[in-house]
């Protein structure tokens, strides 16, 4: 099966399919039911039951010439449309699909990086020329992109991507720490509007993804980029975050319950008291310290003792400072 | 009912809805398709008609409802115009059908991710052909609130719907109904926006505290959306203001490189900056710092100062 394509066999679904098989095997005369099953992401044995059911459908009568016919009992496996009836066309988009798809293409065009906006702007035209008033969903549906980069950081990512070539860059970190690193830039990933260049860090001698609105610093090297085969590029739906440091309890105050929303927590749970018990994966002990000290009081650990003493004895040698 | 039965009942509907130019009787197509034929009485004939044909419209079939003309308001019929059918024809250049390839895949995890298999399904039968290599580019947005399908369609179809939303805080969730005019999604989350029925006006929604099921009130199309609304500059809070105050900061050496990004001056010390840096409101510029413990030290403004150290003697530990 090809992968990405997954078959949807709610009726729904199974229809949608049977509607776009008929014009693809008319276009595409003499392919084979593997062929025809990989295509759209089903088995064999479940093709040959959706050529099935069409060849007993037609128009009303139910007489032989009213009946979809479809040949496709040869040995060789070659599907045949002899007559598509009523439906040899495409059925035209629904609302869904042309929101889906032009909703998409927008947001492609405000991502910033190597891709082709030309080929996006007319793609987009000739997709709302082709879904008439199904078009209109789209307006309903606005993904925003966080696409704030210094413009030569821009230039220098995408020559780097388009011609294969090293990039050094000065990043600054989530803890606001500032880092130069070469990297062998692999590809553009925009999660949930925020956007990253991901490559193979020489430094950490891994794959790392990289803010681009916190790259504030890019050259392009005379050095071909080169990906290590065995790389492995980030899980695109498992997120950036790699938690690394355990994890933490926390009984969030009223002002602070938004930390449950921003950040994937494991568990959630209402206590008694009106205040919000949850289990926080910890992606780095500095950023947990650093939670803390914003939220103050507002936040009680209860597990970690030695968390909340850092948070407690940094606050303390801070306030030192202004007491001296 | 299986659901191979459900799709050739679907199937053999359309079919029947396209067999004439003329308007098709219901009479005609309870004859016509025979899961209709056999069902045991008009009123189950009915429910499972008005199902199959929302269905339908629901996949993108336009189905006209045509009205006797005999002024009774009374329906002659349903038909399908194989004009209006079929997608128009369309043909897309290999760098269009790239990059509409990876369009396709930014729903890949979220619920409009088989609408744009499907759509693709049918640009390939309209004789297209998606290349799903590498474009340098790969973007994925998630709808992982499970109100989002409710909403989405409600917006679709300009349907009111009520559910019960809990603002952070609040510790008990009310009930709300809204006209939804769009869904926005900003910054990892998603937003309804919309007419809120019972404040009289317009207001925002994260989704994520939606608590609940969504549930209809009313018809589809019972509202219209104003004019000039832009779903995204509701949500989106006003540019943050680069400030008109400036504040006076002591920062360690080769740390606090995020605040030093903002800094209008510089000057170099020994094993520490001092920087200059705009801001607006003391208590958001506090928050930010006390979160950088030692390596940052306030000098001015006063107020500033003092917010900072009540944020530190809270974190301390040390009773106000």
């Amino acid at each position: 099966m090809n992968a990405g394509r997954r078959a949807d066999n709610t009726a729904a679904g199974r229809l949608s399919r049977l509607l776009a098989l008929v014009p693809w095997l008319t276009a595409h005369e003499g392919v084979t039911v593997a062929e025809a099953a990989a295509h759209f992401g089903v088995t064999d044995g479940q093709l040959v039951e959706d050529l099935n059911l069409l060849i007993c459908t037609g128009r009303p009568g139910h007489q032989h010439q009213e009946l979809v016919d479809i040949q496709f009992w040869d040995e060789d496996g070659v599907i045949t449309v002899l007559d598509p009836q009523t439906i040899g066309r495409p059925l035209r988009f629904s609302a869904d699909e042309a929101a889906s798809l032009l909703v998409a293409l927008r947001l492609l065009a405000a991502v910033p990086g190597p891709h082709d906006r030309d080929a996006i702007a007319s793609a987009q035209a000739k997709l709302e020329a082709a879904a008439g008033e199904a078009r209109a969903a789209a307006e309903g549906v606005v993904v925003q992109v966080d696409a704030t980069v210094a413009p030569e950081v821009d230039s220098a990512v995408r020559t780097a991507l388009a011609d294969a070539r090293r990039l050094h860059i000065t990043y600054i970190g989530a803890l606001d720490d500032r880092t130069e690193r070469d990297v062998d830039p692999l590809r553009i990933v925009s999660l949930d509007g925020r956007v990253y260049l991901e490559g193979w860090c020489h430094r950490a001698e891994a794959m790392r993804t990289f803010r681009l609105d916190r790259i504030v610093a890019a050259d392009v090297l005379a050095d071909a980029a080169e990906v290590p085969a065995d790389a492995v590029p980030l899980d695109l739906g498992a997120g950036v975050l790699r938690p690394q440091g355990g994890s933490v309890t926390l009984v969030l105050g009223n002002g602070v319950r938004w930390i449950a929303e921003e950040f994937p927590v494991d568990s959630v749970t209402e206590q008694d008291d009106g205040r919000l018990r949850v289990v926080l994966p910890v992606a780095d002990e500095r950023w947990l310290v650093r939670l803390l000290l914003r939220n103050g009081s507002q936040v009680e650990v209860l597990d970690r003792p030695e968390i909340a003493e850092r948070v407690r004895s940094e606050a303390a040698e801070a306030l030192a400072a202004y007491r001296a | 009912m299986s659901q191979k039965d459900r799709t050739e009942r679907l199937l053999n509907l359309l079919f029947a809805l396209m067999a004439s130019s003329r308007p098709v009787p219901k009479s005609f197509l309870r004859e016509a398709v025979e899961a209709y034929r056999e069902s045991p009485s008009d009123e189950a004939f009915e429910r499972m008609f008005e199902r199959d044909k929302e269905e339908l419209r629901s996949m993108g079939v336009p189905i006209i409802t045509v009205e006797g003309s005999d002024g009774s308001g009374g329906i002659e019929g349903y038909r399908v115009a194989a004009s209006e059918y079929a997608l128009p024809e369309i043909a897309l250049s290999t760098d269009e059908l790239a990059v509409v390839g990876v369009a396709a895949r930014v729903w890949e995890q979220a619920s409009l991710g088989p609408a744009a298999q499907s759509a693709l399904r049918k640009l390939e039968a309209a004789g297209g052909s998606i290349v799903e290599g590498p474009v340098g580019i790969e973007t994925r947005v998630s709808t992982s609130e499970p109100s989002f399908p409710a909403f989405w369609e409600a917006v679709r179809l300009r349907r009111a719907v009520a559910f019960d939303y809990r603002r952070p805080d609040d510790s008990t969730a009310a009930t709300r109904t809204v006209q939804p005019w769009g869904v926005t999604s900003r910054r990892g989350h998603w937003y309804l926006v919309g007419h809120d029925v019972d404040r009289g006006a317009p207001r925002v929604f994260r989704l994520s505290r939606v608590v609940g099921d969504v549930t209809s009130v009313g018809q589809p199309g019972a509202y219209d959306v104003p004019g000039g609304i832009d779903v995204a500059s509701l949500v989106a809070s006003a540019t943050p203001d680069p400030g008109s105050l400036v504040a006076e900061i002591r920062v360690r050496a080769d740390r606090a490189h995020g605040l030093r990004r903002r800094a209008t001056a510089l000057d170099h010390g020994e094993g520490s900056d001092l920087i200059l840096v705009p801001f607006s409101d003391d208590e958001v510029l506090a928050r930010e710092l006390v979160g950088l413990g030692a390596d940052a030290l306030v000098l001015a403004p006063e107020s500033l100062r003092e917010a900072v150290v009540r944020r530190l003697s809270a974190a301390a530990g040390e009773v106000a």
